[in-house]
């Protein structure tokens, strides 16, 4: 090994308070090293450095997809084909490389400059199709822009990205301005009255800050829009033992792509938010857990945590940027402290829950990146001002994300509680003739163009109408798709994502990807339609993460809404 | 073992010297290796580097043979720096001064001459050791096997008397019993000085006790002689008849070639054993015998626990339990004995005379009514029926003789150090996959995994000598010469060789010196000069 | 007031230290379960042994579900049974679970559920088998028998700490590997079984007596290792006079059912054929012959005698074995004490 890289490893470890912790980085940095490819050698220092056994960072290696345990080419063409992918034309720009290219995928060219890989949702919902090149995305592409693509990095030249998408900010709160050059910089911030909150909030007692966040009634914008200040009272009062507060953005829920945009062009009110929850919650570390294929977007955030630093403003929390894998599963909040422990992402059996119980075995807060980036305009603001925002129970700023088939796909910044109607209209009309509409990504149930009409866009008021807001990710879907090809995309995504780790997600999502693909390539019966929805009724609750039902409650619907269309595949 | 297997597992650090316990107590490094990921720290001191060295917080290289120098090093910085526990020594222990005497003149700069340990890493053990409370020590016979090895083994307790390390759980001064009954063959008065439950038999009172209990009118009581001197009186025929019952001198004695010599001249040896062994082939009589799972009885574990041993099989043809054998002699030579099973001759002998068995019987051991095999084993001392057990020893500092008695030890080297003629330290012991001479792991399909000898040696000497992993070379000393594979590994420090006798063929004692504690008799398999070459 | 707890109607008192699959199974109730043992504690991946909480709108894994008080459960309604079906059926979807050949036919956790459950043919799909790893010395590997259930892997980690086995690749393809998914005979495994021993089908067997012996037609001995001196609890399933296979002594002192490989494969050598079957005596010219046990022990006597006679006790030595039982030393030495009349006696005590 390099000395230089030594050195870098353990500059890496000790930056950790456990230097398990650290595999996954020193794994990263030697596949890096080693032309994208992480051997067997490198395998071995990565566990010597950790402390640990090969066989773990073998599994850690095999766990995670961003890892290459075999040689790829140079350039490592990804091509996202998951449900909004697979909705803005993916399929065709695979078919284009693979003609290309004279490969088909999982090849490499002969000349060792390309491996052509289908993946598994890359947040880039509204900006697809994307083509992530190594650790670079290329979004909006065509197969005119693809070959322009191939040619460049022929030469070896990476070649500008197209990254432009429709983004309306009505709240004003979480997304700033992108199209401004310095928009992430810490002056621009600061000049917008930036750390305003951060200045008030060190000058609150630490329950003071819980109690405006509790008022504020803010509820989790990961998904389960459980309220915040609830969750941060559930740490241990008199604890000896250290706090920790990981920001979670590992965002991953096909449909969703909502908190890279608040981290790639507002990372300031990230780090100004993780700084006030830090000292609400007395957590000293404070961890980012973005999911890996946001290399560009880390850097952006570590670039901003640097500046803030500097501008003395995280005298009371050191916060880490750390980089994951390429799994799913991991955005379970239990999940990712044990990846963040340098394992493979199996979530946790609860209790005991994170607050009593998290990363290390300490008092742990999980939050999503937008619950985190609404805490300064709370604690600046007041609860009082922030609640004015919203309907009852259901308040504050919202990023919906909008997909699919619609005119003008993009982020759009409204109040929690916005009709679904409104925002079609914002997001320039449903391309095509409505068919059906999933408003809260991938995992909820789809809901027909007749159930979407007067839908309000809040956590109560998509339960009632038997959906879920979850991450606030809408895949519009019009009458040219196929609903069984869609529930095949569906399954994909969470059969590729399973853990493995309990029975029914692993062994459940492979049935039912396999009678899937039967229906679809005319092979299937009509009892496999019952089958499968026999599986979903079961799977759903069973599995120990919501994964199972993060398929099944999708699937079910899909089958039950539209079953006619998958009777007919029967032949 | 002052203290038990069942408290490594809450054990705060442990200090292992001269124990490899991943390849001979397997077990036991289990619970080392659990006790480190609850977060145990462990000093390693041993010239190997081996899979615990590896896993040490604190891993001390000393050389072949310099133990006492190493443990002075450290007790030295313990008084300097005011470390030690006053108040245990105070309570609990004698003779102080002479310690710090002889202590005061191994500062670790001198210590670290000796021992090739650094002073610096010598200081860091004492003072890791002073700050974690209570220390586990273990050894094996990395200490033992040593013509100091009494002076080592009095060094560790020493150390643990010192910091006050003695009389309470996941403490105390451990050696690993290297064999399944050592233990027991100690206990039972297998050795010339003692009767069962280490009676003296120079004890008027106890000599009658047990004269009276075996129906002798008397019993000598003068001190029998160790083996190296039964096996010296062999040639003079100071000594005629040499009985050896299941052990294979002529593999596991140090100097083969010598033990042949003393064997073949030997007037009458009988042999009880379950194999031809390289042994009985100067056997005059042979005498089959029952193996295990073949009779009912008990063996001692290291941690002074008796267990239950059962029979599940017939011995083959004719072979007999030994203790059998040994009666049917006594019968011949006048001796009616009564006890005419394992677990009457336990009963109503050995937990009838000596009162640290006295409170275990086979049907506390043997279980429940329903689950009659349902039992652990009992710990002596147990002195009466109703007592659990001992868990761990000198609870709250009292020890047995009354208080702990230190002593001022010099450091003495090894009888036989490397020269211009021998320049390599060869070091000795047991491998995972084999067990001694190997009569059973060799019928037990484990040459499968380990089918010969080598010779371990360091990657700096394989260069310098241009021999390749694998490669068969030459290891000599001043007492024979071996054949052997060369297993080139980076256990091994430059300058040491480290080889095992499980096989005949490149055994360890056909170079091994024969010289001895001169207390204990044992030998010093870990420590002889060597030369190596390569052969190809 | 001890808190209690409803079990199918029955009431229980709980004291906070067990689960509820505990409190269950030491009051006769059965709960079925794959993937927990009590040396590993629960791991709530097989979801087979779910139970049905008043209050709880999904089913709870028992194994790790900690009681409260007045908490009422019930552990066969149609919902659990349904559930537990389900799960079991898409367990048997892949691999090859054939118990007709199996060894561990009778003794198979996956066996005792489906028998429990009723389920006569698997429901769902059946995928090709997959190949075993042969490569070991001891440990014979069958992937398509695994369930994925994870004991092997914490015994490997977390029991013995030898770090060999872990969970490599992910979802359905997730799979058992050695060291970087090498055979494990070429891995760094050391054979010591414990895999074995937690394996709760027929995924890992020993190759040693393969198809010997059905599980039902063993007796289980507990007995001592005869290795080192740690002194671990063997359990020794015999067929007729044959060992079968070792097993740790689950929760016995010291080894709590952990062995190593000698102590689990190192017991052939009883019933070698080179074992000593009668008294030898040598001739003369050297050679042995076979003699009768009153011709040997005679002339061992006279022998004792004649020497006592004319050179004293003294003359006479003896080496103990560290080897053989207690008893077979205390009479020894008894012998050498008390009828020779020396104390010439002594065993390798240092080595």
């Amino acid at each position: 090994m390099k000395e230089k890289t030594r050195e870098k490893i353990n500059t890496i470890i000790k930056k950790y308070p456990e230097k398990q912790s650290a595999v996954m980085p020193v794994m990263q940095l030697l596949q890096k090293e080693n032309k994208n490819h992480l051997n067997l050698a490198g395998m071995k220092d990565a566990a010597r450095a950790a402390g640990l056994g090969l066989n773990r960072v073998y599994g850690i290696a095999t766990y995670y997809t961003l890892f290459n345990t075999k040689p790829v080419g140079k350039y490592h063409l990804q091509v996202d084909t998951c449900v909004p992918g697979f909705l803005h034309g993916a399929d065709k720009i695979v078919r284009h490389l693979e003609k290309k290219l004279g490969i088909s995928v999982g090849e490499t060219t002969k000349d060792k400059l390309f491996t052509l890989s289908t993946v598994q949702d890359l947040a880039s919902c509204a900006t697809g199709p994307v083509i992530q090149v190594n650790d670079r995305y290329y979004e909006n592409m065509t197969p005119a822009k693809t070959d322009k693509l191939i040619e460049s990095l022929k030469k070896g030249k990476y070649p500008e990205s197209d990254t432009s998408m429709n983004i309306v900010s009505k709240s004003n709160i979480l997304l700033n301005d992108r199209t401004q050059k310095d928009c992430t910089g810490l002056a621009f911030y600061k000049k917008n009255g930036g750390y305003r909150a951060l200045k008030k909030a060190m000058t609150m007692e630490p329950e003071q800050i819980i109690d405006e966040v509790k008022e504020s009634q803010i509820r989790g914008r990961g998904g389960a829009g459980f309220p915040a200040g609830m969750k941060w009272s559930f740490l241990p009062k008199n604890d000896t033992r250290p706090v920790y507060l990981i920001c979670n953005a590992d965002e991953g829920e096909p449909g969703t792509f909502k908190d890279r945009q608040i981290m790639e062009f507002n990372p300031h009110l990230v780090v100004e938010g993780i700084a006030i929850s830090a000292r609400a919650i007395k957590a000293a570390k404070a961890f980012i857990y973005i999911r890996g294929e946001f290399g560009w977007i880390a850097d952006i955030l570590e670039k901003a945590i640097e500046e803030a630093k500097k501008d003395g403003q995280l005298s009371h929390v050191d916060i880490l940027v750390h980089r994951g894998g390429g799994s799913y599963v991991c955005g379970d909040e239990t999940a990712q402290i044990e990846s963040l422990e340098g394992m493979r992402g199996n979530p946790r059996v609860k209790p005991p829950f994170p607050a009593n119980f998290g990363l290390y075995g300490c008092p742990t807060v999980v939050n999503n990146v937008e619950t985190l980036a609404n805490v300064p305009y709370i604690v600046e603001k007041g609860a009082a001002a922030y609640r004015k925002i919203g309907n009852p129970n259901n308040h504050g700023p919202k990023i919906y994300g909008i997909s699919g088939h619609v005119n003008k796909p993009g982020v759009y910044e409204y109040p929690l509680g916005t009709k679904l109607d409104e925002l079609l209209k914002a997001a320039g009309g449903v391309k095509g003739t409505l068919k059906g509409v999933i408003v809260g990504g991938l995992s909820v149930a789809i809901l027909t163009a007749k159930e979407a009409k007067n839908l309000v866009l809040d956590y109560d008021s998509c339960q009632k109408a038997g959906t879920a807001l979850g991450s606030g990710g809408i895949i519009v879907i019009n009458d040219t798709v196929s609903i069984p090809e869609l529930a095949l995309r569906t399954i994909e995504f969470y059969h590729h994502e399973s853990c493995g780790q309990c029975v029914p997600c692993r062994e459940g999502s492979h049935v039912i990807t396999a009678k899937l693909r039967g229906l679809l390539a005319g092979k299937g019966k009509m009892e496999d339609i019952d089958l499968i929805l026999h599986l979903c009724k079961n799977i759903k609750g069973l599995t120990l993460c919501p994964t199972g039902e993060a398929f099944s409650v999708p699937i079910q619907a899909m089958i039950t809404k539209y079953r006619k269309e998958f009777e007919a595949l029967v032949k | 073992m002052t203290n038990s297997f069942g408290e490594f597992e809450n054990a705060k650090i442990f200090f292992l010297i001269g124990t490899n316990m991943t390849e001979a107590h397997p077990v036991a490094a289990y619970l080392v290796k659990r006790a480190l990921k609850k977060g145990a720290k462990l000093i390693v001191a041993d010239p190997r580097k081996h899979d615990l060295a590896k896993k040490a917080d604190i891993y001390a290289q000393i050389k072949v043979g310099s133990d006492v120098a190493f443990l002075n090093g450290i007790m030295n910085v313990l008084l300097t720096e005011d470390l030690y526990d006053k108040k245990f020594i105070e309570e609990n222990c004698e003779n102080f001064d002479e310690l710090k005497n002889t202590v005061m003149a191994y500062p670790p700069e001198k210590a670290e001459q000796i021992s090739g340990v650094p002073a610096g890493t010598i200081r860091e053990i004492a003072r890791t050791m002073a700050a974690v409370k209570p220390a586990m020590l273990c050894y094996t016979l990395g200490i033992t096997e040593h013509t100091c090895g009494k002076n080592n083994v009095m060094s560790t307790s020493n150390l643990q008397m010192l910091l006050g390390n003695l009389g309470m759980p996941s403490a105390g001064v451990n050696p690993l019993r290297g064999q399944n009954n050592v233990q027991g063959a100690c206990d039972m008065g297998a050795l010339p000085g003692v009767y069962p439950g280490y009676q003296s038999v120079a004890n008027k009172e106890i000599k009658e006790k047990f004269a009276k209990a075996w129906g002798v009118d008397n019993l000598p009581e003068k001190p029998g002689l160790m083996i190296p001197d039964m096996m010296a009186a062999l040639p003079t025929k100071k000594v005629r008849a040499f009985y050896i019952f299941g052990e294979n001198l002529a593999n596991s004695e140090p100097n083969i070639t010598h033990v042949e010599r003393e064997l073949g001249s030997a007037e009458f040896i009988v042999c009880n054993d379950i194999f031809h062994t390289e042994t009985t082939r100067f056997a005059h009589v042979i005498l089959p015998a029952a193996a295990w799972c073949e009779d009912e009885g008990t063996f001692t574990s290291s941690e002074r626990r008796v267990n239950r041993v059962r029979k599940i099989k017939e011995a083959p043809g004719d072979a007999k339990p030994n203790w059998w054998i040994f009666k049917e002699i006594a019968k011949r030579m006048g001796h009616e004995w009564k006890s005419n099973s394992t677990r009457e001759i336990w009963d109503n002998e050995v937990s009838v005379l000596a009162p640290a068995y006295a409170g275990i019987k086979y049907s506390r051991i043997d279980g429940g009514e329903n689950e009659p095999m349902n039992r652990d084993g009992l710990q002596w001392p147990c002195p009466n029926q109703d007592h659990p057990g001992t868990q761990f020893l000198h609870r709250d500092g009292k020890f047995t003789r009354g208080k702990g008695l230190f002593k001022g030890i010099e450091w003495t080297p090894p009888a036989e150090v490397e020269d211009a003629e021998y320049p390599f330290v060869l070091s000795t012991g047991r491998r995972l996959f084999h067990y001694h001479t190997r009569t059973q792991t060799a019928r037990s399909g484990l040459d499968m995994i380990l089918p010969e000898e080598t010779a371990d040696i360091s990657h700096a000497d394989a260069r310098e000598l241009g021999i390749a992993n694998g490669e068969y070379v030459r290891v000599s000393s001043r007492r024979g010469s071996v054949k052997v594979k060369a297993r080139v590994t980076e256990q091994i420090p430059p300058g040491l060789i480290w080889m095992a006798f499980h096989f005949r063929e490149g055994n360890a004692n056909w170079l091994t010196n024969n010289v001895f504690d001169p207390e204990t008799k044992t030998a010093e398999y870990k420590a002889c000069a060597v030369k190596l070459e390569k052969i190809g | 007031m001890a808190k209690t707890i409803q079990i199918d109607g029955k009431v229980f008192p709980f004291d906070g230290t067990k689960t509820v699959l505990e409190i269950a199974r030491e009051n006769g109730i059965y709960i079925p379960s794959l993937c927990y043992h009590p040396r590993l504690g629960p791991a709530s991946k097989c979801r087979v042994c779910v139970v049905e909480v008043e209050g709880m709108r999904s089913l709870q894994t028992a194994c790790s579900l900690m009681p409260t008080d007045n908490m009422i459960v019930q552990t066969s309604t149609e919902r659990v049974i349904e559930a537990r079906k389900m799960v079991v059926n898409l367990l048997l979807a892949n691999g090859n679970h054939n118990c007709l050949y199996c060894d561990m036919n009778g003794d198979c956790e996956l066996q005792e559920v489906v028998h429990h459950l009723g389920i006569e043919h698997p429901a769902f799909i059946v995928e090709e088998k997959m190949e075993l790893d042969d490569s070991a010395a001891f440990i014979l590997r069958d992937p398509g028998k695994c369930i994925q259930c994870g004991r092997c892997i914490a015994g490997c980690n977390d029991q013995v700490v030898n770090e060999v086995l872990d969970f490599g690749y992910r979802g359905s393809h997730t799979a058992v590997i050695c060291d970087s998914d090498i055979p494990m005979g070429q891995s760094t495994c050391v054979q010591c079984g414990e895999c074995v021993q937690l394996c709760p089908v027929g995924a890992l067997l020993e190759k040693k007596n393969l198809r010997k012996a059905f599980p039902w037609e063993t007796r289980k001995v507990r007995t001592t290792c005869p290795y080192c001196g740690v002194g671990c609890q063997l359990e020794l399933h015999v067929k007729g006079e044959q060992i079968i296979r070792v097993r740790g002594v689950e929760g016995a002192q010291p080894n709590l059912g952990r062995l190593c490989v000698k102590g689990r494969y190192g017991y052939d050598f009883i019933y070698s054929p080179d074992r000593l079957t009668t008294p030898l005596i040598r001739e003369k010219d050297g050679n042995l012959r076979e003699a009768g046990w009153d011709e040997a022990l005679d002339l061992v006597a006279n022998k004792f005698k004649q020497i006592i006679s004319e050179s004293g006790p003294d003359a006479i030595a003896g080496v103990s074995c560290a080897r053989s039982v207690n008893e077979d030393s205390y009479n020894m030495q008894k012998l050498f004490r008390s009828v020779i009349g020396t104390n010439n006696i002594d065993h390798c005590a240092r080595t």
